[in-house]
């Protein structure tokens, strides 16, 4: 554990001067049309740094999100009317067929995006940047609270995720929010404890030892010297975050423990699967295989994502991954 | 490493006992009584209809009316004698069914790891000699991109490919029903013949991190000058790799096969009701439609303890593979 956290440190910092020297061309900025400009090619410079593989996965995500955010305007049929026959072939009427009640597959499929990325995007950023506020205070404040904060983490990390999460939720009913609830305690503790080990290396640097001499309170030195130091980590933990999140909903509703009022990707795979004889008939072509592609390429235009933002941060890791 | 060892036990008693608090709480902290669903909602989900006695029983079992400090207690005493309760839906112990169903998923947990270890060593070792070369960043690129696609989604990826579209493999079950055997070889050759698939996606889910760890770790060995004085020596190139570097790079590899039995307990769950394997995954999934809640804790509980276990174990064998770790 030391040693790779030893090596993120190497990376971040190499990092953290790239994002100062950005901080310091930003001073000289001289009017509203030039700042456009600025931002549109620092997103653009930042865009470029990416690989192949890291571009096809932000690409694929915006996709995924214009599709979440416009289904309404690209579907023709509402996801939870009966709208057509019964187990209706891709064609005219319906673009990807129906399943076994007469609801529009694409429907679905565009709405059910929804799903996914608001689960994923919700537990992310609460249990990311929750956690990382947790492990920083911890790190900060140190002794006998940053300790306690240890062994619970340690405990949490051991704790099997998946099967408690599919007991809780058979206990305490399936819904949103149950789903959310969850997965924030079970995936807090991963950026806790780097967020934790970020600060107890930042603290001994001389430039915040020197901002406390001038009289810097805890929570100016935190807010400014700190956090932003340790943002780019929790970012890419974010994105692992969400990953995580959306295969546990997806499994979860797969084993029928999806929040039975709306129609995710998951539920999907759920209604085809326990529809009997389904491998016997043509229908799995049409009414399993949209959200299984859909799951897989939204997994994969994440990883992609991280694994390029790790790359990014890291330079290091580029030999140490053997890339 | 004697405080190591105290920490590691620590950790995993603590994890226990959270899990067991878990499992005590879960219950009492549901709306209501836990056993009056009844109604069913879902396609297919099997009607369980209590008789008052069975209720009485329940409310007994737990404990229900009692302060709950006793009744922790008495849940403790219940485990430490083995006493998980009565399944509702079977109608028999839960230690019974959990035991019916228990081989069939470590059967195909082992042989996964056991497969996925071998082949992730293999593969890693060859890629590591090939470094330099063109074919080993395609096979990189190529096991990247598997290892992010969770294990139940391969499955049923391979199910379609295997079982639906070319009818090579069967579509369920662990063994061909109401078969009649001509001997030992026959009914193992019916076994793994079911159980290929699922060994086979839990295989490939794991099989990615063992290679990128031996690759990697591989690398930082052959770098060592103890490599380079066996090579000076005038061991030959196979000697050197198998028992200078690979040994060396095999610590981390049995590390890591524990923490991999936990992802897998995980993923089984999901991967047995894909090619509706009948294991525990299996039987938690019809424990949780049925509503059948001393069935869904008792194979909670099962999966943690052996996790745990798996995790003690790997502390012992590590102790044994590496002479530096005095026990």
């Amino acid at each position: 554990m030391k040693d790779t956290d030893a090596s993120g440190n190497a990376g971040i910092l190499s990092f953290i001067q790239a994002l100062n020297v950005n901080k310091i061309n930003k001073i000289d900025r001289v009017n509203g049309i030039d700042r456009i400009n600025r931002t549109v090619s620092s997103i653009a410079k930042q865009f470029s740094r990416f690989s192949t593989e890291g571009k096809i996965g932000i690409l694929g995500i915006l996709c995924i999100i214009l599709m979440a955010v416009f289904a309404p305007v690209i579907t023709i049929y509402p996801p939870q009317k009966i709208t057509g026959d019964s187990l209706e072939p891709p064609g005219p009427g319906h673009i990807l067929g129906t399943d076994e009640l007469g609801m529009d597959i694409w429907s679905q499929i565009c709405y059910g995006a929804r799903m996914s990325l608001t689960i994923g995007l919700a537990v992310a950023f609460i249990a990311g940047f929750g956690g990382g506020a947790i492990g920083i205070l911890a790190g900060y404040i140190g002794g006998h609270v940053d300790q306690g904060l240890m062994r619970v983490i340690d405990v949490t990390m051991a704790l099997p995720s998946f099967p408690l999460l599919i007991v809780i939720s058979a206990f305490l009913g399936p819904s949103i929010l149950n789903v959310i609830l969850i997965l924030v305690i079970f995936s807090w503790a991963k950026p806790a404890r780097i967020a934790r080990s970020q600060t107890l290396s930042l603290k001994k640097n001389n430039y915040i030892i020197a901002a406390r001499n001038y009289g810097a309170k805890p929570f100016y030195l935190l807010r400014r010297h700190i956090f932003p130091e340790v943002l780019p980590v929790l970012f890419v933990l974010v994105i692992g975050i969400s990953s995580h999140a959306i295969i546990a909903e997806a499994g979860l509703a797969f084993l029928g423990l999806g929040d039975p009022t709306s129609k995710s990707w998951g539920m999907m795979l759920n209604h085809a699967t326990s529809f009997r004889s389904i491998y016997f008939t043509p229908y799995w072509k049409w009414w399993l295989l949209p959200p299984l592609f859909m799951l897989i390429f939204l997994l994969l235009c994440l990883a992609f994502i991280s694994r390029d933002m790790e790359r990014i941060l890291d330079p290091k890791l580029k030999i140490k991954k053997g890339f | 490493m004697v405080n190591d060892r105290n920490s590691l036990i620590f950790r995993l008693l603590s994890t226990l006992f959270i899990i067991l608090v878990i499992n005590f709480f879960l219950p009492r902290m549901m709306p209501g009584d836990p056993f009056s669903t009844t109604s069913a909602d879902e396609v297919g989900e099997d009607i369980i209809v209590m008789t008052e006695e069975q209720h009485l029983y329940y409310i007994n079992y737990y404990g229900l009316d009692r302060p709950l400090p006793e009744q922790f207690l008495a849940y403790m005493k219940n485990l430490m004698t083995g006493n998980l309760g009565r399944s509702i839906y079977y109608k028999m112990p839960v230690s019974d069914v959990i035991m019916l169903h228990l081989p069939w998923t470590i059967l195909i947990v082992v042989s996964a790891t056991v497969i996925s270890t071998i082949s992730g060593v293999v593969l890693g070792t060859l890629s590591a000699k090939n470094r330099k070369k063109g074919s080993d960043r395609i096979m990189m690129t190529g096991m990247i991109a598997f290892a992010e696609i969770p294990s139940f989604l391969l499955g049923l990826i391979l199910l379609l490919i295997f079982s639906v579209y070319l009818r090579l493999f069967p579509l369920a079950g662990a063994v061909t029903p109401f078969a009649n055997y001509n001997g030992m070889v026959e009914q193992i050759l019916d076994i793994s013949y079911h159980a290929f698939l699922p060994v086979l996606t839990l295989s490939l889910s794991q099989l990615t991190g063992v290679y990128l760890l031996t690759r990697n770790t591989l690398i930082t060995v052959t770098t060592k000058d103890y490599i380079r004085t066996a090579r000076a020596k005038g061991l030959g190139e196979k000697n050197v790799w198998i028992r200078h570097a690979l040994r060396n790079a095999l610590l981390p590899v049995v590390t890591r096969t524990g923490f991999t039995i936990g992802i897998m307990m995980g993923g089984v769950v999901l991967v047995e009701n894909v090619f509706s394997y009948p294991g525990i995954g299996m039987t938690l999934r019809s424990a949780v439609v049925g509503r059948d809640y001393p069935l869904i804790q008792g194979i909670l509980l099962v999966i943690a303890v052996s996790i745990l276990i798996c995790n003690l174990l790997v502390d012992k064998i590590y102790g044994k593979l590496d002479p530096r770790v005095v026990i």
